[in-house]
């Protein structure tokens, strides 16, 4: 009975084991991102660690108490409960919630800051179906279609704030790479500030559902270094008559 | 004071006699709350059907990248009806039947408080049920805004459709149904009590369904509102949800409604678990009162976390909507703990009803982790609206309450027809649908955290998505072979299955003292009622002394000895 009840405990610590390796985050761009991921580390440590205990302790219960079949097979010990249990079981999880709440408030705090003064500020439009990007000191617009999506340029290591709403319809400004997003939604601004660390092209895609092309609702960012960034703004200034 | 033996009056006898009519037009008729209670279930599982049918078709349509089996405006009305009659025609009446069939059972009672009444809830849940999918049968088909229905999109200039008058009126008279229905049970339950049932000797299935009834209560009246002023802005030239009035009014309205809604189909569901894991353990529950009080908690708490469905509005409070979501974790937690205590020393009995029961408390363990993921704003933030929620709710809708509405339905098969399900039957579909759900819902949470949303009905082949896509629909394969077998099982057995006898599982709870199926009214005779579990008592304290005082220390006297934890 204890050698099956430990090869139990093995696998389900290996499948705990699994389970968090395979929950990883796609790999996070932007600062605000990395405070995510490592407070979804933190997480997803706690998450394992419940679920060992608890699945370990369901499983244990399951082989150890095995009882005969029938209706008529004899009672077990008619035990009651214990107070100490209940005190346990009702102060362990409260202290862990009060724990996995004080780490979200940092980070939440840290994600939902904005730059008083942002480096650059591009205003996001949602519409059925697509998006246009406006940077607000050069007056550069980009915009996109279903047919045909938006790609943008980003510049690595300044401050971008993204002003968020909608022409129509509820959408989300949604880039899983920057671990975020925001609801644009008609009649109301919506505000969310980035400082991109890696060179890449991240793919964006709006979040909520917002009618009969919100599949391809998609656009691009290119985060390029600023000097790079700095000539395809200029550019496309120069190219907007 | 409660007697052994209480002869049945002369009218209910005639009565009984008289109720035999076992014809169409006598189910047609009925307003005995067995025959209401198979009547929902049977309905309630058609819907689950044909809900189910429609999430195959969008499983296969995703199954392939670019594969467009169907066009994009189907697929969304699709997944639109799929959560609207999972959740207001299936999970909803599915509860509602199984009150109706159990609570005067549990509390025995002859009947509902207002049979009438009762029949009408069922015709007008039938009837708004039909109007819904009516949307199928008109020129621009179903409503295609997602089952909760956000304006602007569901006004009259995004979704012109008829069919989406349909839905907002189908859903409204569902909620009327729902409403008085919950009048009825919680008119049942504070007043037809049999003597000696007091409150804290009600059975745990019939307390989650009181704080159910009570969350059906103060929820649905808002979402009768919402849909109310939706309705007139949408034909009669309103402006509350439009641009010129604030779409996240609606959002407020809606999600007031719908996370108690969540608690109204999961609650009865951990009241099944309740019910299941102590007569399988052979054991009383462990904590009581600790059960009463968690339920209680849950049902208060889930009327103050409604606004962490809409994070990434920013619009709301995060902070405050965090801290309460989590909270709601330490009472079902507390649940977890008290099932395992019970079982723990017990005698296991691992007959399909507990099976269903422990694959469910599995699943039910990673729905409410990811939950306490979801509660966190940052974490949000990333996975919101992807495939993260539809994995996180699948595994709390489906892993928890199908997998406890199959063991329920496995434990009071007998109860409601005399027969047993198959066992082995049993088994091997518990088997398929484990690992089908598994297979289907648990890579889900790897595809919404690599960034694909949900209410898709495509996605490009280089996002990296089609493996895990492939996988998915490959495991709703599974789960549809094991709901065909269940079919199977379920036709068979009504005639063919072994008989049950009165109590084949050795029940705790007053259902089981009654024939199968019970008579019209219900029992002919009552044991003492002296805890929550008199037909357990009657196991362990041997015969009943003449006058029906037990032998043994009475029920006060076992109290006033335990610790105050609650009673054992």
């Amino acid at each position: 009975m204890s050698h099956r009840a430990s090869r139990v405990s093995r696998t389900v610590l290996l499948g705990a084991l699994a389970l968090v390796a395979s929950g990883c985050l796609p790999v996070p761009v932007t600062e605000q991102g990395r405070d995510v991921a490592s407070l979804y580390d933190l997480f997803m440590i706690a998450a394992a660690g419940v679920f060992v205990i608890v699945i370990g302790l369901l499983a244990w219960t399951i082989l150890r108490y095995r009882g005969a079949p029938g209706r008529d097979a004899q009672l077990p010990a008619q035990t009651s409960a214990k107070l100490i249990f209940e005190v346990v079981w009702w102060t362990v999880p409260t202290l862990l919630v009060a724990v996995l709440a004080v780490l979200t408030i940092g980070v939440l705090n840290q994600v939902d800051a904005r730059a008083e003064e942002p480096d650059l500020v591009v205003d996001v439009a949602g519409y059925q179906w697509g998006w246009e990007f406006t940077y607000r000191d050069s007056g550069v617009v980009v915009n996109g279609t279903a047919a045909d999506p938006a790609t943008i340029e980003l510049p690595v290591d300044r401050t971008v704030a993204f002003m968020i709403s909608s022409r129509d319809v509820v959408h989300s400004f949604s880039i899983p790479n920057f671990l975020i997003k925001r609801d644009a939604i008609p009649s109301r601004d919506n505000r969310f500030d980035v400082l991109i660390e890696d060179e890449g092209t991240y793919s964006g895609q709006c979040g909520e559902f917002c009618g009969l092309l919100h599949s391809r609702q998609v656009f691009e960012i290119r985060a390029v270094s600023p000097d790079r960034f700095d000539r395809w703004l200029a550019d496309q200034e120069a190219a907007t008559p | 004071m409660t007697t052994v033996e209480q002869p049945m009056p002369d009218a209910q006898r005639r009565h009984v006699l008289k109720h035999a009519d076992d014809g169409l037009i006598g189910w047609l008729t009925t307003t005995d709350h067995k025959r209401i209670g198979i009547l929902y279930m049977v309905s309630a599982f058609i819907f689950f059907l044909v809900a189910g049918l429609m999430s195959l078709v969008m499983r296969a349509e995703l199954a392939i990248p670019e594969l467009q089996l169907l066009d994009l405006q189907t697929y969304n009305q699709l997944f639109t009806m799929h959560g609207t009659a999972m959740i207001f025609f299936f999970a909803t009446p599915m509860v509602i039947g199984l009150a109706n069939y159990l609570i005067p059972l549990q509390i025995g009672a002859p009947d509902v408080a207002f049979p009438r009444l009762n029949a009408f809830t069922y015709w007008l849940f039938i009837f708004s049920a039909l109007i819904v999918f009516g949307g199928f049968f008109v020129t621009a088909g179903a409503a295609a805004f997602g089952w909760y229905g956000y304006p602007p999109l569901s006004t009259k200039t995004f979704s012109p459709s008829v069919g989406a008058d349909l839905w907002v009126v189908g859903l409204l008279l569902s909620g009327v149904a729902s409403i008085l229905g919950s009048v009825n049970i919680l008119a049942t339950i504070f007043a037809l009590r049999a003597p000696g049932m007091t409150m804290f000797r009600l059975p745990l299935f019939t307390w989650n369904i009181l704080v159910t009834s009570i969350l059906i209560l103060f929820s649905f009246p808002v979402l009768g509102a919402a849909l109310a002023l939706l309705f007139i802005d949408r034909n009669f030239g309103g402006s509350v949800f439009t641009t010129a009035g604030d779409p996240l009014v609606y959002q407020h309205l809606f999600w007031f409604f719908g996370h108690p809604e969540v608690y109204i189909i999961a609650l009865p569901f951990f009241g099944v678990v309740t019910e299941i894991v102590p007569v399988f353990s052979r054991k009383p529950l462990f904590g009581y009162k600790a059960f009463v009080f968690a339920t209680i908690l849950i049902g208060a708490y889930s009327f103050s976390v409604w606004a962490h469905h809409m994070f990434t509005t920013g619009a709301v409070s995060t902070v405050y909507f965090a801290i309460t979501s989590f909270l709601i974790a330490i009472p079902t937690g507390v649940k977890f703990f008290g099932w395992i205590a019970t079982m723990w020393r017990g005698s296991l009995w691992f007959a399909t009803p507990m099976l269903y029961v422990v694959g469910m408390m599995a699943m039910f363990l990673i729905g409410g982790i990811t939950g306490v993921f979801l509660a966190s704003p940052p974490i949000d933030y990333a996975v919101h609206d992807t495939y993260y929620v539809v994995a996180h709710m699948h595994y709390v809708l489906f892993g928890t309450s199908v997998f406890a509405m199959f063991g329920g339905l496995f434990y009071w098969f007998p109860k409601f027809t005399g027969r047993m399900l198959d066992e082995r039957l049993g088994k091997v579909q518990f088997w398929l649908l484990f690992v089908g759900f598994n297979v289907t819902f648990f890579p889900m949470h790897q595809l919404g955290i690599d960034g694909m949303p949900r209410r898709i009905g495509d996605y490009a082949a280089e996002r990296g998505w089609n493996d895990l896509n492939l996988l998915a629909s490959g495991g709703s394969v599974l789960i549809a072979v094991a709901v065909l077998l269940f079919l199977w099982n379920f036709w068979t057995s009504r005639s063919l299955g072994l008989p049950a006898g009165d109590d084949p599982w050795g029940g705790h709870t007053l259902e089981w003292a009654t024939s199968s199926p019970p008579p019209h009214h219900n029992f002919t005779s009552l044991p003492p009622i002296t805890s929550d579990r008199p037909l357990l008592d009657l196991r362990v304290r041997g015969p009943v002394r003449q006058g029906g005082e037990p032998v043994g220390p009475s029920e006060d006297e076992r109290a006033g000895a335990d610790d105050g934890g609650g009673r054992g």
